[in-house]
Parts: structure tokens; sequence; C-alpha cells
């Protein structure tokens, strides 16, 4: 038994003696002096659209000795867990977005934003020197006071293929948001010229997919009313909403009868047979026309075929015809040093490096307007004056995304997501479907907004 | 000795030939996918052979200065590596005492590391977090590897059946000779374990080679990252269409060192069984 004793002693030992020379050889601590520079952290998706941000770090440490910025990054599914873990930890990144899964209610309502109202105020900062739209700067306000500064300002347009309209002879649609004649109708009438009905998934070919904002926010864009007006003021929580209106349920059967009605969309099974790995339909060309994020312009280059921009044509709401997503850049309530992120922010939205970043990431849209010239000249082979025009009418007819303003999204829109799949199936109908999504849906806000 | 060829073979071996072309397509379709320019690539209908084979892909993946596929390479071998050592040498040691001591309450202590198998990782994932940000390990391997010189209660659940089926007789004739107890683990309850010890440097080793939330959650700066991150990121962007051919030929890769650790492992495999032959 001795030995036996003496053997655990020696392990014991060994383990503890490891455990100190690893401890040893570990990194550097972080430094502690309090002296400056004082170092910010911001803290990105780990892709080269994102993460352009570290060429644009050396010049604005030169003009700011005083600041040092570091980046920290992570894929995109891990994104919100290691946001998480570092906050709990309290080594919370002063800067970043929302660029995970959570939208900017989520980190509103959890209180990890600071208020910068103050720090803006005393900087005397005007958004008209960055050239950015006032009703774009109120996205981010709650009660009056900014938790968010816009950076960069995505928009739904409609990209079409130029080959297929050439092939079935048909006109390309506008890109003037004034044309009265380019409507929802007009669309589909399009885009029953330019469907091909084949049982052979190679042969067919289909009209438009209408992928308009996220599935609880299409009802909006054929004017029906779903959330109630306190949503956008109190912080994301609908007293209300109105899914099992008549408005409502007519308007999600415009969309899906354009699938199985009038069958000039593709039914989820043929999207995911041709899009496999890429996700969306549009990249196999069988597709003519689809209404996307303006994000999807900036691979155009890689598409197999000729690619043109339009306006998304009106619906039956003369003022909401595209879903903004303007991102922004918020400082978390654990930074040391808010003062320095924000100084880092108003670099961000500086014209030049807007025009810079557009470079670096491949086609970011900048928030400034006098960035956005440059912008429109980024994609070779499309008019410039076009994708202006598509811009222009986009923003001046357009409205937050709701991903970003509603509290507790991502619970909301996988209730949808759920709900909606035997609709897009052709296994439920749309009618039958709605009543329980309203039903679901208040029993979840009840519970996730108390 | 031919064999007869009976029709219950002929559809044995049918069955058997469109299982294999089930299994392996998905093998032959990484590995065209991998030899594809970026246009082919997005063909539809999809090519099975392509149209150039683009060996280039290969070479950009590692001159690549946004994917720095070398670095992420070696890093991850550096800690699949001190993984696999730390498994196995910690895992052997506890697995050896529970199986050869008999104490009071060896059964508890048995079920409440067992227990520890049933926390999800998510739920750990926290105070671990504190623990290492406290210790000042962040950005450092160390939170990857050092957990593994403490055991894994799988890997020693594992050993320890392997260890039981040793006959005491063993160890008794060891004693006779004069060997110390730490000689009997080494010398005679190791070198018989050749198949258990494969298995759990197998385990070990596809479990750290895989891991992307840890990594993910412990490195910040590029410099340290591992392949499953960077691959991750290759397919982060929302807003692009992700270079598939790279991404393909990052996985043959990364395929290879868990492939040719099977290979050499299933031989130590046969080994080992035949060394256990004792009577």
């Amino acid at each position: 038994m001795k030995k036996t004793r003496s053997v655990w002693r020696n392990l014991l030992g060994t383990a503890l003696v490891l455990s100190l020379f690893l401890t040893a050889c570990s990194s550097k601590s972080s430094s502690g002096s309090s002296g400056d520079p004082v170092t910010i952290t911001y803290y990105t998706i780990d892709s080269p659209d994102r993460t352009y941000v570290e060429k644009l770090i050396p010049e604005f440490e030169s003009k700011h000795p005083n600041i040092k910025v570091k980046v920290d990054k992570a894929p995109y599914e891990q994104f919100d867990s290691k946001l998480q873990a570092n906050i709990a930890a309290k080594k919370s990144p002063d800067i970043t977005s929302h660029f995970g899964y959570g939208g900017f209610m989520e980190y509103y309502n959890k209180g990890l934003l600071t208020d910068l109202s103050d720090i803006m105020k005393e900087d005397n900062f005007k958004a008209a020197d960055y050239g950015i739209q006032e009703e774009l700067m109120n996205i981010y306000k709650v009660n009056g006071k900014t938790y968010g500064i816009p950076s960069n300002n995505y928009v739904t347009l409609m990209l079409y293929n130029k080959d297929l309209f050439d092939k079935a002879g048909v006109a390309y649609p506008p890109s003037d948001y004034e044309d009265a004649s380019w409507t929802f109708d007009k669309m589909v009438e399009m885009a029953e010229k330019l469907t091909v009905q084949s049982d052979d998934i190679t042969k067919a070919q289909y009209g438009v997919d209408f992928g308009w904002g996220e599935l609880d926010m299409r009802p909006t864009y054929f004017g029906a009313k779903v959330y109630s007006d306190d949503t956008w003021t109190n912080g994301g929580k609908p007293s209300e909403t109105y899914f099992g209106s008549p408005e409502a349920i007519a308007a999600y059967q415009k969309w899906i009868g354009m699938i199985w009605d009038k069958k000039v969309s593709p039914p989820p099974a043929f999207s995911k047979a041709v899009a496999g790995q890429f996700g969306d339909p549009f990249l196999s060309g069988k597709i003519a026309m689809s209404v996307v994020g303006s994000w999807s312009l900036a691979s155009q280059k890689d598409f197999n075929f000729k690619v043109g921009v339009a306006a998304v044509p009106t619906g039956g709401n003369d003022k909401v015809r595209s879903v903004l997503y303007v991102d922004p850049l918020f400082v978390l309530k654990d930074s040391k040093h808010p003062k320095e992120a924000y100084e880092f922010i108003k670099y961000m939205i500086s014209k030049d490096v807007q025009e810079q970043s557009i470079e670096l990431s491949g086609g970011t849209p900048p928030i400034n307007d006098s960035a956005k010239e440059k912008y429109y000249n980024n994609f070779e082979g499309i008019d410039p004056n076009i994708i202006k025009q598509v811009y222009e009418g986009a923003n001046k007819y357009g409205v937050e995304s709701y991903n970003h303003l509603v509290a507790n999204y991502s619970q909301i829109n996988e209730l949808f997501i759920n709900e909606l799949q035997s609709v897009q199936n052709g296994d439920q109908k749309v009618e039958a479907a709605l009543p329980v999504i309203q039903e679901k849906l208040t029993k979840l806000l009840e519970r996730v907004n108390k | 000795m031919t064999q007869k060829i009976t029709l219950g073979r002929s559809i044995a071996f049918l069955i058997l030939v469109v299982c294999t072309a089930a299994m392996i397509s998905p093998v032959i379709f990484m590995i065209s996918t991998a030899l594809k320019t970026k246009s082919e690539m997005m063909l539809f209908p999809p090519t099975w052979i392509p149209q150039t084979f683009q060996w280039k892909n290969f070479t950009e993946l590692f001159t690549n200065d946004e994917i720095k596929f070398g670095i992420l390479y070696q890093n991850s071998v550096i800690i699949a590596f001190f993984t696999v050592i730390g498994t196995v040498l910690s895992s052997a040691c506890v697995a050896y005492g529970f199986s050869r001591y008999h104490g009071k309450g060896r059964n508890l202590m048995f079920m409440l590391m067992i227990s520890t198998m049933m926390l999800p990782y998510p739920a750990i994932m926290i105070p671990q977090f504190l623990l290492f940000s406290k210790l000042e390990w962040m950005d450092s391997f160390l939170p990857l590897i050092v957990p593994a010189f403490f055991g894994s209660a799988y890997q020693i659940f594992l050993l320890r059946q392997f260890f039981n089926t040793l006959p005491n007789e063993l160890y008794d004739s060891g004693k006779i000779d004069g060997c110390s107890e730490f000689r009997m683990f080494w010398n005679l309850a190791l070198p018989l374990s050749g198949p258990a010890l494969a298995t759990v440097a197998i385990f070990s080793f596809v479990w750290s080679w895989n891991d992307l939330l840890g990594p993910v959650l412990y490195l910040s700066s590029q410099e340290k990252f591992t392949l499953p991150i960077g691959m991750a990121a290759m397919i982060s962007s929302k807003f692009r269409i992700a270079p598939w051919n790279l991404l393909m030929c990052a996985a043959i890769m990364a395929v290879l060192p868990v492939v040719a650790l099977f290979a050499i492992a299933q031989k130590r495999f046969t080994e080992g069984i035949v060394l256990t032959g004792i009577k």
C-alpha cells in the first residue's frame, strides 16, 4: 500500500509541476499600465468583407497616437457565443455591430449598449457632416437617445438575368421608382413570359424569386400592418400583432400564389436543388428576376451571366418598397474607453475611409452620401446611373428591416420559418396557417416580453 | 480456393457496391470541386469531372494572405499533438488506478467522473472561459491543451474497461520479478493495451482536430488560429459567394492527417491484439 501512495504522490507532484510550467510559459499578460495610449477592441466577423477594417487602422493610429485599435474576430456562426463569453469575463470589446444573429433591439434590451448622446453632444456631432440622412440616424435612437451610428447602407433591390430576358425577348424592368407602371402585377406578368415549366430540373426556369425582407415583414410590402405602432418607440416590444387580419392573409396569398397558382416563382425544393451550397438560386442562372439585399451586387462579377439592376415594383404600399439594412456601429456598455471608441466610429464614417472601404471590402455600400458616387461606379458592366437611381429610390421608399427593430427577433423569425414551411411547400393553405401563427406569436411575445 | 457465386452473394455484392458508391460520391465531389475554377464551381447542373484541372487552387490556398493556410495547419497540428499526448498519458494513469486499486468510495468516484460526460459544453463554456481568463491564458494554446492533461472521462472509462480485462496473474508475476508499481503500469499494462491506446489516440486527435468553438473562444490573433476557424471563416460571409473550390482543397488537406493516423493506428490495432494473446 505504501508503494501505491507514493505513486499517487508522484503523479500529483508531476501534475502540479506541469501546471506551474505551463502557466509560466503562457502568453504575456495584457498590459495593465495606466498610461496612454489606450487600446480599444473592434469585434467583427472573420471574413474578408468585414476584416478589411484591419487595413484602415494604421492611418487612424497615426492620426490618433494615443489610441491603439485591436481587431478581434470570429466566424459568423460563433460570433454571438464569443461575444457573450467575453462580456461575461469582463473582457467586452469596445466597438461592434449586430454582425451575428441578434439584432439591435436584442443588444439594447439586454442593456449591452452605451448611450452615445452625451458624447456626441459634447463633440457637437452633426449627421450632415458625415453625409448621413436624418431618417437613417433615427433608426438607432430609442427615446431620443442614440445607441448606434449608421456605417453601411444596404437596401433591397431587384437583380435580373439579362441573358434570360434577351432570350425571351422581354424588355428589361425599369430602374425608376417614380415609374407608376412598374407594379407587382406587371412583374408577375413579365415573370410568366420568363418562366419555363418542365419536370426536367435542368430545363425548368422561373420568372421571379421574391426575397423581400424576412417572412414576417412581407405583408408590409402589400400594405398590411403586422406590428402595432408602439413597437417602433418602446424598444421593439409589440403590444399587438395582426397576422390573422384579412389584409395580412391576402398579402401572404399574393406571395405564395406566385409559387403555386401562377407558378412563376420557384418552390423551395427547386431552390434548394439548384442553389445547393450557394443558398441563392439566382446564381444558378435559372431565375430571371430576384428581389434581394444589395449585398448580392458585390459578387456580380463572378456570376455566369450578365446582370442588371432594377427598382422593386410597387405592391400596394405607397411608402414602403425596399427593406433597408442599415448597419450601425455600437459602443458596448462595458467599454472602458467610450470616447476613444466614438473617435474610431467617426473615422469609419468619414468620406475618405468610406471610399476606401468600398474597395477594400469588395463593395460595401457607404452610409456617407459623399462616398456613394464611388460605390455606384464600383460594379463593372452595370451603368452607375442606374445603380444610383435604384439606390436613391430604395432609400426614399425604404423601411429598416424588422430584424433590427423587433426584440427577441431570432425566436420570432424561427416561428415564421417553421410555420410557413408547409405553406411554401404547397402542403397547407395560407388562410389555415396564419391564425395558428398569430396564436403562437401572441403566446411567444407574452412569454419573452414580460 | 474459389468461392461459388450464388444469387445471394451477388445481391449482397450489388448492395455493397451501391452503398460504397453512395458513401464515396461526396468524397469524389469534394475532389472534383477542389479542382474547378470559380465559374465552373457555380455551374448548374454541376460537372463531375472538371473541364480544366485547377491544380493551382492548392497553391493559392497556401499563398493567399487572407487564409494563411500553412499557419492554420501548423497550429492545428501542435494543438492536436499535445492533446493526444496529454489525453493518452493522463487517462491511462487514472484508468489504471480505477482498474487496479480497490479502495473505499472507488465506485462513487468513478460514477462522479463518468457523470461529467453528461455536461454539454455550452453549460461549462462561460465558467471555463472565466477561469482561463483569470489565469491570463487568453489568446494562447494553453486553454486548449492543458485540460487534456487532466484526463477525459470518456477515454478513462474506455481504458478502464480494457485494463479490467488484463489478468491479475500478469501483475503477480511482475511483482515476483520485482517490478515497482509504476513499472507494472509502464512496462506491463501499457504495452499490452495497444488497441485501446490507439483508439484513445484517434478519438482525442479527431476531437481536437475538429474542435471549433474552443479555439474560437480562446484565440484572438490570426497567427494562432486553427484549421476549423480558418475554414469556418471562408464561409462566414453572408454577403459573398464562398470560395468553395478553395474550401474543398482545404478539406482534402484537413482530412489527410486523420486518414494517415487511422492507417497507422490500424496496424497497431492488430499488433495489440496479437500481443495480448496471453494464456
